[in-house]
């Protein structure tokens, strides 16, 4: 049964080339019915034309490629025409209308009788037609003639004179659409080759972001530089600075000294001096004086 | 059986089957559809070139609300307009030369027309019966005449495009006539009545459109008036 089962299966493969659901989907299908028991071998003997609908069924979504859906939905897209498949792809319009001679008589007539009667055959056909329905009195010259007639003549007049006006302002109107939507399509394009251009600049203006590095790099170097003599300088004279210190402190000390110095002399010097050694000095003074008074009056 | 020049105008039956139904039917056959295509033959392009243009000028002085009308008023222009060309060839029936056709469009668009305005706007619609600046003694007279003129407007409607049509019709079939039967005795003569007969068809031809441009716009005049 099984190998029933993938015969079946290859068949099926055969059909539909790529869906591994669909089989996947049978092979359910099928294990399903295996498992109802021994109801399933006698399905297979005795109806086999469910399994072949079921292989029709699905060859033909196969074929449709639309997918496992149920067979209802298969047929009824197929008989109503609904959908995009039936109208696209949409086939060109003619570029021009058919040809007429002499404004009204297509040109298939003509071709039509040209193998029997030759160039001349229509024209012979027109005007046996009309003289015969002329003679037959079918149809009768009467008012309505001439009324046709000069409508006729006016239809023609109009048709000749504003024809080729009119159609030119048709196809006027077509182009102007056309020229419309190109110049869209030309605006964007030419955008995009501005983007283009534009992205090749940035590119290029990249390419020297090096150079920016660099020069950023030594500029960076250079304050550092800088601030580093900066600093160099700063604690070079903080450190002259504590060393005049410690010199003024010792000139400071040494002076101090010395004063203290000259002072203890000229105290011990003045400390020495008694008052007898005092009076002595004054009266040595005194005499001195005496005897520069009595100089000074004798060269005065 | 003799026949009369007004024979044209009886409605025509063939074998006790009217015919005024084909005779109604025949312009939409030969009016192009449009189509979903982006760019068309010229016929429809024209097509469309000349309905978008006309509507556009109709509904210019209506307002927003009158919109509404802007699809009956081009049909009824297209539908007219080519019956009226089409009645000016020979051997053709116009149906607009029948006093129940034209009555038939006339009277309810116009009647549509007066209910929109009494139920929209009932003021404004009772003040169209009495013009701006007139003396206080001339009042009720002037209202009386007013809502005569408004209630004959669809009777002049019908009247005016059946008589113009008519009236030419008959115009062309008489001097068609007479330039038959001169041919004959008086050709010199004869050849001054077809001159006067090609004027005659070509008025006929502006004719023929200015009356049915002519009935549409008196309706979208009506509608502007109530909407």
């Amino acid at each position: 049964m099984s190998s029933m089962l993938r015969c079946i299966l290859r068949s099926i493969c055969l059909g539909c080339h790529d869906d591994w659901e669909r089989n996947k989907l049978l092979l359910i299908r099928a294990r399903r019915g295996r498992n109802k028991g021994a109801r399933c071998s006698k399905n297979l003997a005795l109806h086999p034309t469910n399994m072949l609908s079921r292989i029709i069924i699905v060859s033909a979504s196969a074929l449709k490629g639309s997918g496992p859906l149920g067979a209802g939905l298969v047929q009824a897209s197929r008989s109503l025409h609904t959908t995009s498949q039936s109208l696209a792809p949409v086939p060109p319009l003619p570029e021009k209308g058919g040809k007429v001679r002499h404004g009204i008589f297509p040109e298939e007539i003509f071709q039509l009788l040209y193998p029997k009667t030759g160039v001349t055959g229509p024209y012979m056909l027109g005007t046996g037609l009309l003289l015969y329905m002329l003679s037959k009195e079918i149809y009768i010259i009467n008012h309505e003639t001439f009324a046709a007639l000069s409508m006729g003549a006016i239809i023609f007049y109009g048709a000749k004179k504003f024809g080729p006006g009119v159609a030119a302002f048709a196809d006027k109107l077509n182009e102007d659409k056309v020229a419309k939507a190109q110049e869209v399509k030309d605006v964007a394009m030419a955008s995009l080759a501005q983007a283009v251009e534009d992205e090749k600049k940035e590119q290029w203006r990249a390419e020297g972001r090096s150079m920016i590095f660099d020069a950023k790099r030594n500029n960076v170097a250079m304050l550092l530089e800088t601030n580093y003599r900066e600093r160099l300088h700063m604690v070079t004279n903080e450190v002259k600075r504590r060393l005049d210190y410690q010199i003024a402190l010792q000139d400071l000390h040494r002076r101090m000294e010395q004063e203290h110095m000259v002072k203890w002399v000229e105290k011990s010097v003045v400390g020495s001096i008694t008052p007898q050694q005092e009076k002595e000095s004054i009266a040595k003074c005194i005499t001195d004086l005496k005897a520069l008074a009595k100089t000074s009056q004798a060269t005065a | 059986m003799v026949t009369s020049f007004f024979d044209q105008f009886s409605s025509p039956l063939f074998m006790g089957i009217p015919l005024m139904a084909l005779a109604l039917l025949l312009p939409w056959i030969l009016l192009p559809t449009p189509s979903s295509r982006w760019l068309n033959n010229r016929l429809l392009t024209l097509q469309n070139w000349f309905l978008g243009m006309f509507t556009r000028q109709l509904l210019l002085p209506i307002n927003h609300p009158g919109h509404k009308w802007a699809l009956i008023l081009a049909s009824l222009m297209i539908f007219l307009l080519s019956l009226n060309l089409l009645g000016l060839l020979p051997y053709t029936f116009t149906p607009t030369t029948q006093l129940s056709i034209n009555l038939g469009f006339a009277v309810p668009l116009w009647l549509a027309t007066v209910l929109i305005g009494l139920r929209n706007q009932p003021n404004l619609s009772l003040a169209h019966l009495l013009p701006e600046g007139t003396p206080l003694l001339l009042i009720p007279i002037l209202i009386i005449i007013e809502t005569i003129s408004l209630m004959i407007r669809p009777l002049a409607l019908g009247v005016r495009l059946t008589a113009n049509l008519t009236a030419g019709h008959l115009l062309i079939q008489l001097i068609s006539t007479g330039l038959f039967v001169l041919l004959s005795l008086q050709p010199a003569v004869a050849i001054l009545t077809g001159a006067l007969l090609l004027m005659l068809s070509l008025l006929e031809v502006a004719v023929a459109i200015i009356q049915a441009y002519v009935f549409v716009l008196l309706l979208s005049l009506y509608l502007q008036e109530n909407v």
